[in-house]
């Protein structure tokens, strides 16, 4: 057995090197789908980070103002809780929208030191989750001018803006990696299909002296998985340095628009784990067709 | 050892290349397969292969009926079976020794057991001196020799060899003739298709001779025809 496994290590290796130029193509191609690939992945995965940021289930955020008496902020929150829309409320004082805004604004602290905010000075909220979030528009419109409101935020509505965006471009991007994944792999089929050709005669004589069937499929299919895997790392190192590069230019020009994008570390690894298995899959599939289609055993 | 019972194989539907033929042969014979081409010689040899499925009738090699084995289990039944075609059918970018061993490579055997077997088997075809040539290095009958060596380096049970003498000269093939013989006198079957009726003539061994598919004779000790 390891006799056999080194047999078809060699024999992969003699045939990507044989092909180098067309092994090269399969792999360049593999490795572009890939990394597009990854980068919708990280996309989506940053997308989804900047929309919890503001706490599951709530649909609808009733900001008051800093001033707003008590009175007024029991006759807000007796209508709220008085809507059949409304499911459910929560106040947030001044203490914690403080602490929230804080946490918000941790990379750049000069956007509320600079101003001297106070405590005081932050707007409390309500903080509701709707039956259904689609009435947000209804909920919202019936505040809107009620005395001591100072705006009534939407974050679904607001999420809904940056998904939609993400999500065309995700798309295209999800079409353009699967376009370009099938024609790595017909081009994966290709270099395996050569290889077949180019050892013909001893695959000829493999079946006269009784090789097994797999013992003479298994170079190819190792050809093609390997194609697929260095495909995969080239690929992986894309995700890896566009992560990289991103929390540079978040770091050092202060571009805190960007820094949502900055998914973490584990959120990149799960994204390089499906990159490298997307790449074996497409390896073992065009090395698989290949060997149906031209490999009589 | 081989035994054929009934068997008949037709190509594409029309073309009759064996008909209801009925064949024993024994463990340890020496055998001609005689015939014109068309005959049905290499169909013999390659229905004994598995290469291809008779229409009916039943294919017997070493107990195991050969027609109905499960497809995995046709390499096994290979190894049973050295052969040897016209063309030599060696590898060009290999050397002398690493074709013979690549027989034995490929099925899995230790390096160890290669190393004396392939020794051995060149030996016996007389060129271990020259193992370390490649193919196109050799003359037409050295070649044949290595192919020789090839097929019987597994030592199977049964050698077959279509048409072995076809691409070389009388002095030659005479030279793999006793060469077969030597391989026979082990023990292994031997069985040779082959219209090189001097061969045949000179080795006095059994014949079977196929014509448009049937067997028409089977001799003991016989020629390679009756007129001549």
């Amino acid at each position: 057995m390891t006799m056999s496994m080194e047999y078809a290590a060699r024999e992969a290796a003699g045939n990507l090197w044989r092909n180098r130029l067309m092994t090269m193509t399969a792999v360049l191609t593999v490795a572009v789908s890939l990394s597009l690939l990854g980068a919708t992945m990280l996309m989506r995965q940053a997308v989804s980070s900047v929309t919890v940021n503001w706490g599951k289930g709530v649909n609808i955020i009733v900001f008051m103002h800093s001033g707003a008496t008590g009175g007024q902020r029991k006759a807000v929150n007796q209508q709220l809780t008085g809507m059949p829309q409304v499911s459910r409320c929560y106040y947030v004082g001044h203490a914690a929208s403080f602490a929230e805004m804080k946490r918000m604004f941790r990379s750049e602290p000069d956007v509320y030191q600079q101003a001297g905010l106070t405590a005081s000075e932050v707007p409390t909220s309500f903080r509701c989750a709707l039956a259904n979030p689609k009435d947000a528009q209804v909920v919202a419109s019936a505040f809107q001018n009620e005395p001591g409101v100072r705006s009534v935020y939407d974050p679904v509505k607001q999420a809904n803006t940056i998904q939609k965006v993400s999500g065309i471009i995700q798309l295209i991007f999800v079409i353009v990696a699967v376009i370009l994944l099938l024609s790595a792999a017909v081009l994966i089929l290709n270099t395996i299909r050569l290889a077949i050709f180019a050892r013909r005669r001893e695959v000829a004589v493999m079946k006269l002296v009784g090789a097994t069937n797999w013992f003479i499929r298994v170079p190819f299919m190792l050809e093609g998985l390997t194609q697929g895997i260095i495909g995969a790392v080239v690929a992986t190192g894309v995700v890896f340095g566009m992560h990289a590069f991103l929390g540079y230019v978040v770091k050092h020009y202060h571009a805190t628009l960007l820094k949502a994008l900055v998914v973490p570390l584990h959120d990149v690894v799960s994204t390089v784990v499906v990159v490298f298995l997307v790449g074996m899959v497409v390896g073992v599939l065009g090395s698989v067709i290949a060997i149906r289609r031209f490999l009589e055993v | 050892m081989i035994s054929f019972e009934n068997v008949t194989k037709s190509y594409r539907g029309s073309i009759l290349a064996l008909r209801e033929c009925s064949v024993r042969i024994e463990k340890g014979e020496f055998v001609f397969i005689v015939g014109p081409s068309g005959s049905g010689k290499t169909t013999f040899i390659r229905l004994l292969l598995r290469e291809e499925v008779p229409d009916s009738g039943q294919i017997w090699l070493a107990g195991r009926e050969v027609t109905h084995l499960a497809s995995w289990k046709v390499p096994y039944l290979r190894r049973n079976i050295g052969c040897v075609f016209q063309d030599f059918r060696l590898l060009p970018n290999k050397t002398v020794a690493e074709n013979v061993s690549f027989a034995l490579e490929v099925i899995g055997r230790p390096k160890h057991v290669m190393r004396t077997q392939v020794r051995q088997a060149l030996d016996l075809v007389g060129l271990g001196k020259k193992q370390d040539r490649l193919p196109n290095e050799l003359s037409g009958g050295e070649q044949q020799r290595v192919a020789v060596a090839r097929a019987f380096v597994n030592r199977p049970l049964v050698l077959l060899a279509d048409e072995p003498t076809g691409n070389l000269d009388p002095k030659t093939s005479l030279g793999i003739m006793r060469l077969l013989d030597r391989i026979n006198r082990t023990g292994t079957t031997v069985m040779v298709a082959t219209h090189d009726a001097s061969m045949v003539d000179a080795m006095r061994r059994r014949v079977i001779e196929l014509e448009h598919g049937e067997l028409v004779r089977d001799q003991a000790r016989g020629v390679y025809g009756y007129s001549t």
